[in-house]
């Protein structure tokens, strides 16, 4: 503002009800909003690590230790605090594992640093200190990382197995570990190895039994459909049969929807009647000439056409979900037919053995001995639904980590051993930095042991103590030395107890962690217009929702 | 200015430099959070209230609940699940102990209160441990240890029991086990019987394979409970669709349609136009043609039962009548599925595909009428295929008639279980007394904290006899003590709790018999529901929504 001037009429530059703020503030505004974030998530990580029961508006109940999940459901909304929500995301797009690390990764490199802002330092310094140390971080695993040798296929199974295991550690099923490891190993291995599309793991979940009556079914299982009268008729046990996978609807029906009939003669009418049944039969008659034994298909199979394939010992499932006879396809091979005309020999599928199975209280229809068998089928059983989802969530993970070691075969120790290593080699570097940056390089050193800490913190462990048993044992070149959680000292070579991980995952964790905490440093202003006085233009909501919908939003803007 | 300190609490509520609070979550104002040990507490307290709604139903001496539902309706049980299913618990954690009932029921059928109960003590017991401070998960792991060293030790005591189709008695013993607690045990030699019978009339003993699909239980209020009866065949809640039908056919030949009895209609949109009356008189005669054609298509197949799963209208009814062909109509599918196999007819969609293969065949099909009621049910026995079988309950109320139902599932399910796996330990509470002394001995070798974990696994084992003796009105503690004295001086694991007071220890003797798969899956079920419980630090509710 120039002096001399009268106080000049303000100008308005925005729209009314904009909230701005800006500075510094904002900047250390957003920090502790990460911060809480991460404190929420810290009692998560590791194997000790606790689980949250997150109840939605609706009552529906999830138990998770999986940290994205746990950001997805929590539902956050302020904006610096989102990106921690994303990294966690693309951690889990990514690698599949590891998401809680990324976010207290990112929360304790801010925190760290948050003095530094306070005195002043520009936010670009400390920015352009933490891409020079991450990427200290990223050469310093590749330097430090085992390949593991694939040449040995058991050796490397049994990495494998081991890799499945830490990952499995924290969750609910860390006392089966060694069955869920095998089952994750095993179904990964079926799969085609150059390709490894997780998506033709198909995993079923059914209430009831414990943990270890789930099984692998090296093969395509779905749950029964709905069929109707004349089903239980069909034989249920086909050795060698060809199956025919169709998009066709069985069912006697109006062929379409507009058309009309006009009848002028009663003897018409009957000629019409037997052309519906013509229609019909000659789809079902034109399937039995193919010789499939197995009929599925993606739309409903009526009740005429069940009974119709029970007279001729056919077995048929309708509806049946689009994944499911994908997979199908992809183990019997054949392919999808949208017609009932012209199926030739090499439409058909064909498997080892068919099966209806009772498991639990549902019955299963199972395509086993499949001849290109890239698939298979995970079936989790367990006390309660909150459980199996967990099941399938931590399965997930340990199934992602064994596709990573399979492509990359690269691993590194977990347990907090390789970041308490990085932390010790990018300490050291940092002493040879002139100026601020040695400062930046050494927060940033000293927020990797955030990870072995909260390990010991979850555990019970003293992690002071721990930390510095760690520090003097990575000094002294015990470069796999990290927590031991079950042990009596607390320390342990990682390396030689196996708790391995692909070294992608903290690759991947450390870069994303990296470029949040930039992110939120780089931003310094918050413009938040206000909310749109339009409703949104979904369907049009009854009067008085719209106002209800106001009101409560207008008490939202209140609180800040 | 800036204050670091952020307390778990307080990631709900963040202020920032300026003490502004700001929002991080979305409708946080409404979110609750509860969060550590005091959320760990406060679900044990919620397991614990459930737990004990359902203590006093255990074992023969166990009483029941009157559950009444919104709508008036009102259940007697003493079914473990079904009290829970029927509670509509709101809890987190409750909902969780329901389910862990429920996923025994489907998979055991029996056994739902034990489970429970289980998880009660286990629950209660790890309080005391987090009181001293032990990290949850440790407990949580010791349990894991304590279950597989219980698991282990039930293999050991378990014994294999014989039985074949001529030699039911063991069968029938444990039927009478599972039996015993609920309302009908005053007629519990029948009800065994029938459940015993029933699973072998539909078993597959070289498979071991038990289809429930064709055990079908039905019941109707009327009559005593001593009434109730097993028909090798099926039982329809239907009568002849005409009261001047013969009430029986012998040597029944059935037709079965899943056509109405009727001209077919195109299922296309169709439209007639009627003009002149020689039309109208032409459709006449062409729907009057159509009903002798049907008719005659039956009559020619030689069969003299209709069993239809559409209706039929009065003409159509009249002229089966007057061709002295019985008929049933509105039958139900799963029903009409039932008669096929029963029957062994095939299931004919239209009146031309009728031929005399297709029948279904049963030695007698009779219309059973009950007390002075004008109620009328159709009995298809002696048929083709004798795996189908219905139970029928009588009961002189609603109430007793679901609750007799109830039991002979329980029953049916607890032959099953020994039917696919034929190793049984002892009830009457002494495989759990074995068990516990097993894990307390267990405990003793082991040097880490987990030891505790095991001595509370083994002590909450104990739950189980002592709400026994308490339902018996024993003085649970004394008896308690004196079996488990008893079973590590005589070392028999048969000693358990006299809840019949027929002053005799050994249950073998008692013939009180448990599948061993039930009683596996109570204690890994349960195990695993404790570790979900204990492994929970921090719960966070949306609050409702406005709507």
């Amino acid at each position: 503002m120039q002096r001399g001037l009268p106080m000049q009429p303000t100008v308005v530059l925005l729209k009314e009800g904009t909230d701005t703020s800006q500075g510094r503030g904002q900047l250390l505004s957003n920090i502790s909003a990460c911060l809480a974030i991460a404190e929420t998530l810290s009692s998560t990580l590791g194997p000790r690590g606790m689980d949250k029961l997150i109840v939605n508006e609706r009552g529906d109940a999830q138990i998770t230790n999986d940290g994205a999940t746990i950001l997805k459901l929590l539902d956050i909304v302020h904006p610096a605090a989102r990106t921690l929500v994303d990294i966690a995301r693309a951690q889990d797009a990514e690698v599949g594992d590891g998401t809680t690390s990324v976010v207290l990764l990112a929360a304790q490199f801010l925190k760290e640093v948050r003095s530094f802002i306070e005195d002043g330092v520009s936010p670009h310094i400390i920015m352009k200190g933490f891409r020079k140390a991450s990427q200290l971080a990223l050469d310093q695993i590749q330097e430090l990382q085992i390949t593991v040798d694939k040449s040995d296929p058991e050796q490397f199974h049994s990495l494998l197995l081991k890799c499945a295991s830490t990952s499995m550690s924290s969750k609910l099923i860390h006392s089966e570990k060694p069955f869920f490891s095998k089952m994750v190993v095993e179904a990964i291995e079926c799969l085609d190895q150059d390709d490894l599309d997780e998506s033709l793991i198909g995993v079923k979940k059914i209430a009831g039994g414990g943990l270890q009556d789930s099984l692998l079914v090296k093969g395509v299982a779905f749950k029964k459909t709905f069929t109707y009268a004349g089903a239980e008729q069909q034989p249920k046990h086909f050795a060698d049969p060809l199956i025919l996978c169709l998009n066709v609807e069985l069912e006697l029906k109006a062929e379409k929807d507009n058309a009309e009939v006009r009848v002028d003669a009663v003897s018409e009418y009957q000629a019409i009647v037997d052309a519906e049944w013509e229609i019909i039969y000659r789809k079902l008659e034109a399937i039995e000439k193919t010789g499939a034994k197995v009929v599925l298909s993606k739309l409903p199979i009526g009740d005429l056409a069940t009974q119709w394939f029970a007279d001729r010992d056919i077995f048929c499932a309708g509806r049946v979900a689009a994944g499911d006879l994908r997979r199908v396809i992809q183990a019997a091979g054949g392919s999808i037919q949208s017609t009932c005309s012209d199926i030739k020999k090499e439409h058909l599928g064909t498997c080892g053995l068919f099966d209806e199975r009772q498991i639990g209280g549902e019955r299963y229809n199972i395509f086993e001995k499949c001849p290109k068998a890239k698939t298979c089928t995970l079936i989790l059983r367990g006390g309660a639904e909150q459980f199996i989802e967990e099941v399938e969530r931590s399965l997930h993970d340990a199934l992602m980590v064994v596709k990573r070691a399979v492509r990359n075969g690269e691993v590194v120790a977990g347990g907090g051993a390789i970041e308490m290593e990085l932390s010790a080699r990018i300490r050291k570097h940092a002493l040879s930095i002139p100026g601020k940056l040695q400062l930046i390089i050494a927060a940033f050193a000293k927020s990797l042991e955030v990870i072995p800490r909260q390990i010991c913190d979850n555990a019970g462990l003293d992690s002071t103590d721990i930390l510095n048993k760690l520090r003097m044992k990575h000094a002294s070149g015990d470069k796999w030395a990290g927590v031991d959680v079950d042990g009596a000292s607390g320390v342990r070579d990682n390396m030689e107890a196996f708790v391995w991980e692909p070294s992608l995952v903290k690759i991947n964790a450390i870069s994303s962690a990296t470029e949040a905490a930039c992110l939120i440093l780089s931003v310094d202003e918050t413009v938040r217009n206000p909310q749109s006085e339009q409703a949104n233009p979904g369907p049009k909501a009854p009067p008085g929702t719209a106002q209800r919908a106001l009101r409560g939003r207008g008490r939202g803007m209140g609180r800040r | 200015m800036s204050q670091l300190a952020i307390d778990p609490n307080s990631a709900v509520y963040t202020t920032d430099e300026y003490g502004r609070p700001f929002i991080i979550l979305r409708e946080q104002g409404r979110k609750t959070r509860a969060h550590g040990l005091e959320a760990i507490k406060s679900h044990i307290l919620a397991a614990k209230t459930v737990a004990n709604i359902v203590r006093t139903s255990l074992g023969p001496r166990g009483l029941d609940k009157i559950l009444i539902s919104p709508d008036g309706e009102i259940t007697v049980t003493n079914d473990g699940a079904t009290i829970l299913g029927q509670m509509e618990v709101e809890h987190q954690i409750a909902k969780l102990l329901v389910q862990l009932s429920k996923s025994q029921d489907d998979e055991i059928g029996d056994g739902t209160t034990g489970v429970v109960v289980l998880a009660g003590a286990l629950l209660e017991q790890s309080e005391a441990l987090l009181d001293r401070g032990i990290h949850p998960i440790r407990i949580a792991d010791g349990f894991d240890r304590a279950c597989a060293v219980a698991v282990k030790h039930l293999d050991q005591i378990c014994e294999t029991i014989q039985f074949s189709s001529d030699d039911t008695e063991n069968l029938l013993k444990t039927a009478k086990t599972s039996l015993g607690s609920k309302i009908v045990s005053k007629e519990h030699t029948q009800f065994a019987q029938i459940a015993v019978d029933a699973v072998l009339q539909v078993a597959d003993l070289e498979r071991r394979d038990v289809p429930f699909d064709l055990i079908k239980v039905d019941g109707k209020v009327g009559g005593s409970l001593a009434e109730t009866k097993l028909i090798r065949g099926v039982l329809l809640d239907k009568d002849m669709s005409h009261p001047q039908m013969p009430r029986s056919v012998k040597d029944a030949r059935l037709v079965i349609l899943t056509c109405p009895f009727e001209p077919p209609r195109p299922k296309t949109k169709h439209k007639l136009d009627i003009t002149s009356v020689e039309e109208f008189n032409k459709l006449r005669e062409y729907e009057k043609e159509k009903f002798a054609d049907m008719i005659k298509r039956v009559k020619d197949t030689g069969a003299n039962l209709v069993i239809c799963q559409w209706g039929f209208d009065d003409e159509a009814n009249h002229l089966l009548m007057q061709n002295e062909l019985p008929a049933v109509r509105w039958v139900g599918g799963p029903e009409i599925e039932l008669i096929a196999i029963a029957t062994q007819g095939r299931i004919v969609p239209r009146f031309e595909d009728l031929t005399k293969e297709k029948l279904g065949k049963a030695g007698i099909v009779r219309e059973i009428s009950f007390g002075t009621t004008r109620d009328k049910m159709l009995v298809i026995e002696d048929c083709a295929n004798t795996r189908a079988v219905t139970i029928f309950v009588r009961g002189s109320n609603k109430m007793i008639v679901d609750e007799g139902k109830r039991a002979l599932h329980d029953a049916i399910c607890a032959v099953r279980n020994l039917v696919v796996d034929n190793r049984v330990v002892y009830g009457g509470g002494s495989a759990e007394i074995s068990s516990s002394i097993a894990v307390s001995n267990a405990a003793d070798e082991i040097p880490s904290i987990e030891q505790y974990a095991m001595r509370a696994f083994a002590s909450a084992l104990d739950a189980i006899p002592l709400a026994l003796a308490e339902n018996s009105g024993l003085s649970p503690i004394e008896t308690l003590t004196e079996v488990r004295s008893r079973q590590v001086t005589e070392k028999n694991s048969k000693l358990g709790i006299d809840c019949n007071g027929r002053g005799e220890n050994d249950m073998k003797k008692q013939f009180v018999y448990d599948p061993l798969i039930s009683k596996r899956q109570q204690y890994l079920l349960a195990t695993q529901l404790v570790r979900a419980v204990l492994k929970i630090d921090d719960v966070i509710t949306s609050g409702q929504s406005e709507e």
